[in-house]
């Protein structure tokens, strides 16, 4: 039944090109601008602006101007990519159960002999599975850009790939789980949206707060945070089965 | 055995009582109607019935599964009834093949593709079974939706207003499709609030107004209504007729000759007739009556 959900709602997503489009065009900025930015600071930035960048992020005016200015731009670049997991499902998943009733597919789905935690693993992993691809997809993107900008291998380093290969899925699991729960509770898919969006927050100021040189993330912050995640997901899935109400999805309109 | 009996169900939501002290039983075979006017929990009773969700009050079977207070039936249940929602409730943007095979699936059909297909054929959609749900026409998608229903071969099928909203012509489309499924003795409990429909194929009807539910026989037989002018006392008649009820001046006959014989001898015995016509099974003067002993419409 799982692969009976997660085929449709593949074929559902493939049909639908403005959702496919806004899908992409986040992680196509997140890849983009700071690959030209890295790129204008090693080919066109003015010496004082250089000077400056070197102050901030403590780098040594002997080091290469290019390595040490792309170990940066990957290194403060990181907690986004960590953003684009949570944010690419939740807009997939607050789709599944709002979105469910708010077109009166919902009564046909619950009327089935499916059971819930089959239509949540099987809508789960249709707002995973491409959330991942396309993360992982850009991730590799931004590596490329950054090395042939720096004219030599800088990224991945071993933050990179724990980011991306444990801290993505997880965080990926996480916005999935928390649009489940909100889009089962809130009735209305662009509430679900609005209210799972805001778990990107912490992670935003984290990156913030990072670019402005006020910290540098490193593998302690990166494994702990790992674990507090996974943490949430296994909670966050939890409280998806149980919050799913059938009854109150098909008889609640407020 | 039947089909369903159910016992004294009720629901409340948020402490309003959607549908209270609901009993009924239907045969195997049957077509049932369930009448009721808007809010008086006919979908809701459908819903219990179903297995979508447990009453709060009673106990039902249905197809051999036992529902009650927290148990509203499982899996089982809902593989073994076949549910035509009030609205048809597909994905717009797949196609009505892919819609009617994903169903299928869902539903454990037997070979979905193959009983998708056959389904399709049947209700004459095969031509248009590669159009995107979102561009069929109303008659088509409710068809679509009568086939969900029966693409798992359900014991039981219930049909929540199938003709609402629906144009004339598609209206009697899915009418003569519900016909069709009724001389094949499937068991359907139809839910609407259309006599006439229920009067077309039904054999009872249960009538459901705030709570009280009562069961109606609907009789085939075509009664004769004759108006007269005066009192009239038919004993002279009575061989021509299966069954006679005078009623003030109208006299009704359930025919047991042909009429022109059964006129001719009620003239013949000093009758004076007004009006002759058939008379249809009162299904609406029972209906009002009901609202009217439970305080609605």
């Amino acid at each position: 039944m799982i692969r009976v959900i997660l085929r449709k709602e593949l074929l559902e997503l493939r049909r639908s090109p403005v959702l496919l489009l806004s899908m992409i065009s986040l992680p196509a900025t997140v890849v983009v601008v700071p690959v030209a930015l890295l790129a204008w600071m090693v080919h066109a930035a003015p010496e004082q602006a250089l000077a400056f960048i070197q102050e901030i992020y403590g780098l040594r005016s002997s080091d290469p101007a290019a390595a040490g200015l792309a170990a940066i731009v990957g290194r403060n670049w990181l907690p986004m990519f960590l953003v684009l997991p949570i944010f690419l499902p939740i807009m997939l998943a607050s789709q599944s159960i709002g979105g469910e009733r708010e077109r009166r597919t919902l009564e046909p789905l619950l009327a089935a002999p499916v059971s819930t935690a089959s239509i949540i693993l099987g809508k789960s992993l249709a707002a995973l599975l491409p959330a991942l691809a396309i993360t992982w997809i850009s991730a590799a993107l931004f590596c490329l850009g950054i090395d042939a900008v720096a004219g030599q291998r800088v990224l991945p380093d071993a933050a990179w790939i724990f980011g991306v290969l444990v801290l993505t899925p997880l965080f990926a699991l996480f916005g999935n789980a928390a649009a489940v729960v909100v889009s089962s509770r809130v009735l209305d898919s662009r509430a679900a949206q609005n209210l799972a969006a805001t778990t990107v927050l912490p992670l935003l100021a984290l990156l913030v707060v990072q670019l402005a040189g006020r910290i540098a993330l490193g593998p302690r912050f990166y494994l702990g945070l790992a674990a507090g995640v996974a943490a949430a997901d296994l909670a966050l899935i939890a409280l998806a089965v149980r919050l799913f109400d059938r009854e109150r999805l098909l008889t609640r309109w407020r | 055995m039947s089909a369903i009996e159910a016992h004294g169900l009720g629901k409340s939501f948020g402490g309003r009582p959607a549908c209270r002290d609901v009993s009924f039983a239907v045969e195997r075979g049957e077509v049932f109607g369930f009448l009721g006017p808007n809010g008086a929990g006919k979908t809701t009773t459908l819903r219990m019935l179903a297995g979508l969700f447990a009453p709060d009050a009673g106990t039902a079977r249905v197809a051999g599964c036992e529902i009650a207070p927290g148990r509203p039936g499982g899996l089982e249940l809902r593989a073994r009834v076949g549910l035509l929602t009030e609205s048809p409730g597909f994905y717009d943007r797949l196609t009505a093949r892919e819609n009617l095979v994903h169903f299928a699936r869902l539903q454990r059909a037997k070979e979905p593709v193959r009983r998708s297909e056959e389904l399709l054929e049947r209700f004459a959609l095969r031509d248009h079974a590669d159009r995107p749900f979102a561009e069929l026409s109303r008659g088509m998608k409710q068809k679509l939706a009568i086939a969900r229903a029966l693409v798992h071969d359900p014991e039981v099928i219930f049909l929540d207003e199938p003709t609402v909203g629906l144009d004339p012509a598609a209206t009697r489309e899915v009418r003569n499709v519900i016909a069709e499924l009724a001389a094949e003795h499937a068991t359907i409990v139809l839910c609407t609030h259309h006599l006439d429909e229920v009067e077309r194929v039904c054999s009872r009807a249960a009538f459901i107004a705030g709570r009280l539910v009562a069961v109606h026989e609907i009789r085939r037989e075509t009664l004769l209504r004759i108006e007269l002018a005066a009192p009239f006392q038919p004993d002279g008649v009575r061989g021509l007729c299966r069954s006679l009820r005078l009623d003030g001046n109208t006299l009704l006959i359930e025919p047991g000759a042909e009429v022109p014989d059964i006129v001719a001898a009620l003239v013949g015995a000093g009758a004076r007739i007004v009006a002759v016509a058939p008379h249809r099974d009162p299904l609406e003067d029972a209906w009002l009556e009901l609202l009217a002993e439970a305080g609605g419409p």
